[in-house]
């Protein structure tokens, strides 16, 4: 295991101030050769997690270690990381070409192949043409690749990047992500990255930490934790559209709709749950089926996005989203049936927000 | 009757033309979207049409009336601008009621019109706040409350939800078609998110470099795009193209690549030299053999949602981005392509589309 | 990481306290002289410490000096209140002219704006030296010469520049959006200006404000030139402690510290405002 951080936490103390706890005893290991994205909203800690890894932030308490060796003393150039900033930071004196290969000059015996190996990066960026240019007058998007060039170029333990494609032109989004991900497994490196953008963390990472408020809520697989997520913010916030939630109220083998009294969703799996249990119901958008169905509900919009139909449907007093890979006639006001299988409901418990159950398995 | 007309709108700055001759309509009760990359010149229109830009040459009609040379103040619109721009120094409400203190509105019904727009849009508990106090989204249905309030023939949306996180963002773009509706205006929103484009347009305007390039319904544009700005602009992930050497005999043009072969309608434009145009998701996983398929190798597998984005190589060398709802189980796969267009290398101009048989799925 | 901090701090509070003690001594040193009779200002070696006395602000207020030649009649509170006068009407005058000005350049693109917005502002730089004779002339002729109405004017030239200078660019800085907003909402352009903008930038007006009466009341040239005995403020007025009878230095140190007190009290309650407006206006966002 390359990186780990144990029980880390950081405290901002400004004078006359209350401190604020930005990172609470977080815990985190990376595999050799994994890509891990910090995923949350602004302020949730992952920027000032990613800082003391790099070295920019001291550590309030905790340890971290770069391949069984403690890093969190040293200073940023002995850590052996590679960064690329979310300010791209990028050197104005110095053309594109210089910019990027500037760690290898230092490095004589990498002199011969800089050349070869800038030109190389820069192709699979599509920065080539910008090269002899100096970093005044280029667009974000542009100065960002050239950034992400800089960090991904070095043959180091370690590359850390913040928002490192948040300015991509939409145009070239979907490419530079598949060929920078092919990049990180090719050249075996290891990687952190910090964004709030979670299809960018979907598209590239190999695992996902989600943080909120200073902790981790979870680490995992995209499909852990879309399948399985931990708690209620987990569940809501990863994926697009959200998970659907619904009150509820737990009855032996059956959830009673806190909404609907009248209609109880049985559950796959029997749950130690105290009769009356406050529980909430979670399902996710694309595991509603849409047809012909008892449980009915009220459409409220459909909106056909070019590859799949979104719906909002009334049901239950709540507006759940349905989503169906092929367009349906319906519109505002008509009643459409809603397929709900138990081996696609998750419950959470109602007041820690923490899962119960997902489907046919405990949590 | 319209609700909104311009007419050759251009708008140039000293030796610049940001806007060209740029002319749409949007019919009371409708919503157009217009659509393009930043710089497009979207904003400028949106203030042209508002009388906020004062080197504005052309027409504009707000509700059948010719507003060109009226100031903003008289024209009827309501404007709800990308950074909110609300008032710092004063209270939500006072905010929300500020068109209707302009209208010369007696206070009491001022109250009550406030507090049903406020209602409606959820933000009634916050109205003695000022906007420093409120989150975005808040701050956002504020700037709406504010364009709405004074029940205006003619709104603006620039880009509204730019500025607003994810979640609350997709939460807006199911409710606002809802809340638009019930007004009856004519609406133009700016975006350059595509699906929003898609979930909120009755008709989409793509605009880029000044011009306009294209109107028409979101699965017209979709489906056949007038050239490769727009097949590439409208589509996410954008539309794949390539550069094809066609053949043209016997009232065919055939164009081979990738290991794929199509047959379009002859086209003399796209004779020798040409582009062809595949969207992601209309390339599709077959197994191996499958007619009309080909064998390429996938570079990486970067999950979109509920979908998975393949960057793949074709055995000639092209990279081609696939979006398909299954995974990939090895490295190796066969993909099939269902419909493909042609454009014209030199004008760019889209010339024939040609449709093979969807793939089983 | 060893502890580079202690020494830093120290360094650092080694350099600030040179500074300090740099700048303000002289302040410090002119407070001590004005408690002290004349002969033991010019005692040499000087004395840090002596009996004070209070002989040179009572000459002040009361405006009469008792010297070895004779007794002198002093117009120090005269000066005072012309100073104020000058001071506070110039300003005034000024922000009446310069906010619109300001705005007007900020919002407006307008044939030759840039050329005109620099002419006014190179007022600001050029020696006062160069226009006072003509201008000394010139209002002998229109009969405005020793008028409080004539003095007022020629401080614009002082004033306005830096109303101009500071309060352009705060209107510069903020969003034009909200007043267009407000446009929008019915609102004619005069209400956007006056209910919008003008309220928005009252931090900016403030500071440009409170440096334009610290400027006109530092300033001496032209009083001294284009004005005599009556409407003279502090800044000249001082002089008159220069006599036959010998330099009163410690009257002249008295009426130096009562005249830096108003412009330092008004700067010590504003310095907050003072920075930020200074920086707004020097530094394009």
């Amino acid at each position: 295991m390359t990186l780990q951080l144990a029980s880390v936490c950081k405290t901002y103390r400004r004078f006359g101030k209350p401190p604020v706890a930005a990172v609470k005893l977080l815990d985190l290991e990376v595999a050799d050769g994994e890509t891990m994205a910090l995923l949350g909203s602004s302020g949730c800690g992952k920027t000032s997690s990613l800082r003391m890894i790099a070295g920019f932030e001291a550590v309030t308490s905790g340890a971290i270690k770069l391949k069984a060796r403690r890093i969190d003393t040293l200073p940023p150039a002995r850590r052996g990381v590679a960064m690329a900033f979310e300010t791209y930071a990028l050197y104005p004196p110095l053309t594109i070409a210089e910019n990027i290969g500037f760690a290898l000059a230092a490095d004589r015996s990498a002199r011969g192949s800089a050349a070869s190996r800038v030109r190389q990066i820069a192709d699979l960026l599509e920065i080539t043409p910008i090269l002899e240019r100096r970093p005044a007058g280029l667009s974000g998007g542009e100065q960002q690749r050239a950034s992400l060039a800089r960090a991904l170029i070095r043959n180091v333990d370690l590359h850390l990047l913040d928002e490192p494609m948040s300015q991509l032109e939409p145009q070239l989004r979907a490419v530079l992500r598949g060929r920078v991900k092919s990049l990180l497994r090719e050249r075996g490196y290891t990687a952190v990255f910090v964004t709030h953008d979670q299809t960018e963390a979907n598209a590239l990472a190999d695992r996902i930490a989600v943080m909120e408020g200073g902790v981790l809520q979870q680490c995992g697989t995209a499909e852990e934790l879309r399948e399985r997520p931990s708690n209620t913010f987990v569940a809501t916030f990863f994926g697009e559209p959200p998970m659907n939630l619904l009150p509820a109220i737990a009855e032996p083998a059956v959830a009673r709709l806190t909404g609907a009294p009248e209609i109880a969703l049985p559950l796959a799996v029997p749950l130690a749950l105290a009769e009356g249990q406050a529980i909430e119901i979670g399902i996710r958008p694309h595991r509603i089926q849409l047809g012909n169905f008892p449980l009915r509900g009220i459409v409220l919009s459909n909106q056909w996005l070019g590859d799949e139909a979104h719906i909002a449907v009334e049901f239950a007093g709540r507006t759940i989203v349905a989503v169906s890979p092929v367009r349906i006639a319906v519109r505002a006001g008509d009643a459409i049936g809603l397929g709900i299988d138990p081996a696609s409901l998750h419950v959470f418990d109602r007041m820690s927000g923490c899962a119960l159950a997902h489907g046919g398995m405990r949590a | 009757m319209a609700g909104i007309t311009a007419e050759r709108i251009s708008v140039i700055y000293g030796k610049r033309r940001v806007l060209r001759e740029v002319s749409l309509e949007v019919a009371a009760g409708k919503t157009l979207v217009l659509f393009g990359p930043s710089g497009a010149g979207k904003s400028v229109l949106l203030r042209a049409i508002a009388g906020l830009e004062p080197n504005t040459q052309g027409l504009v009609r707000i509700a059948g009336a010719d507003v060109s040379a009226l100031g903003p103040e008289r024209r009827g619109v309501g404007v709800a601008f990308q950074n909110f721009a609300l008032y710092p120094h004063f209270s939500a409400f006072d905010n929300i009621a500020s068109p209707l203190r302009a209208q010369g509105v007696v206070a009491g019904e001022i109250g009550r019109r406030v507090e049903k727009i406020a209602a409606l849009l959820k933000i009634g508990h916050v109205l003695n706040q000022f906007p420093r106090e409120l989150s975005n989204g808040q701050r956002q249905r504020t700037a709406l409350a504010r364009a709405l309030v004074g029940e205006p023939k003619a709104l603006l949306l620039d880009d509204p939800l730019r500025n607003v996180d994810a979640k609350l963002r997709y939460e807006m773009r199911l409710e606002l078609p809802r809340l638009l509706r019930g007004f009856g205006a004519a609406v133009i929103y700016v975006t350059q998110d595509f699906r929003e484009a898609m979930a909120l347009g009755d008709e989409v305007a793509i605009l880029a470099g000044g011009e306009l390039l294209q109107l028409g319904t979101p699965e017209t544009i979709y489906a056949t795009p007038n050239n490769v700005a727009v097949a590439r602009l409208f589509g996410d992930p954008p539309m794949n193209l390539l550069a094809v050497e066609t053949e043209t005999r016997g009232g065919e043009t055939v164009a081979a690549i990738a290991g794929f072969r199509f047959r379009f309608v002859a086209s003399a434009e796209a004779a020798g030299k040409a582009l062809l145009g595949i969207r992601p998701d209309a390339l599709a996983l077959v197994p191996a053999g499958t007619r009309g398929a080909a064998p390429m190798t996938i570079l990486a597998d970067t999950p979109l949602h509920d979908r998975h984005v393949l960057l793949v190589r074709a055995k000639d060398g092209n990279e081609l981005v696939v979006s398909s709802r299954v995974p990939a189980t090895s490295d190796e796969v066969w993909v099939k392509p269902d419909v493909a267009l042609l454009f014209a290398q030199a004008s760019g101009l889209h010339m024939a589309t040609a449709v093979q048989e969807r793939a089983m799925a | 990481m060893v502890r580079p901090d202690l020494l830093k701090l120290v360094l650092r509070g080694l350099a600030l306290a040179a500074v300090v003690i740099f700048f303000l001594f002289p302040i410090f040193w002119i407070l001590l002289m004005s408690f002290q009779t004349n002969t033991q200002i010019l005692r040499l070696p000087p004395r840090l410490f002596f009996a004070p006395t209070l002989a040179n602000y009572t000459a002040l207020i009361s405006g009469t000096l008792h010297t070895a030649s004779g007794t002198l009649q002093i117009t120090f509170l005269r000066n005072l209140g012309n100073s104020f006068l000058l001071s506070t009407c110039s300003v005034i005058v000024s922000l009446t002219l310069g906010v619109p000005a300001a705005y007007a350049f900020a919002r407006f693109r307008f044939r030759l704006g840039e050329n005109i917005a620099f002419t006014l502002l190179s007022f600001r730089f050029a020696p006062p030296l160069l226009v006072l004779l003509p201008l000394s002339l010139d209002f002998q002729q229109i009969g405005l010469s020793n008028t409080y109405v004539g003095l007022i004017w020629v401080y614009q030239l002082i004033c306005l520049p830096l109303i101009l200078w500071i309060v352009r660019g705060y209107f510069e800085d903020s969003s034009p959006d909200i007043e267009h907003a407000y446009r929008v909402d019915g609102h004619s352009w005069w209400r956007a200006f006056s209910r919008i903008a003008v309220p928005l930038a009252r931090p900016g007006i403030a500071a440009a404000g409170l440096l334009a009466f610290i400027f006109a009341w530092n300033n001496f040239v032209f009083a001294l030139i284009l004005a005599s005995a009556d409407k003279q403020p502090v800044t000249v007025g001082a002089l008159a402690f220069v006599t036959a009878a010998g330099i009163q230095y410690g009257q002249i140190a008295a009426a130096i510290v009562l005249s830096i007190l108003p412009t330092l009290i008004l700067a010590l309650y504003a310095q907050r405002w003072l920075v930020e407006g200074l920086s707004l206006g020097a530094v394009k966002g």
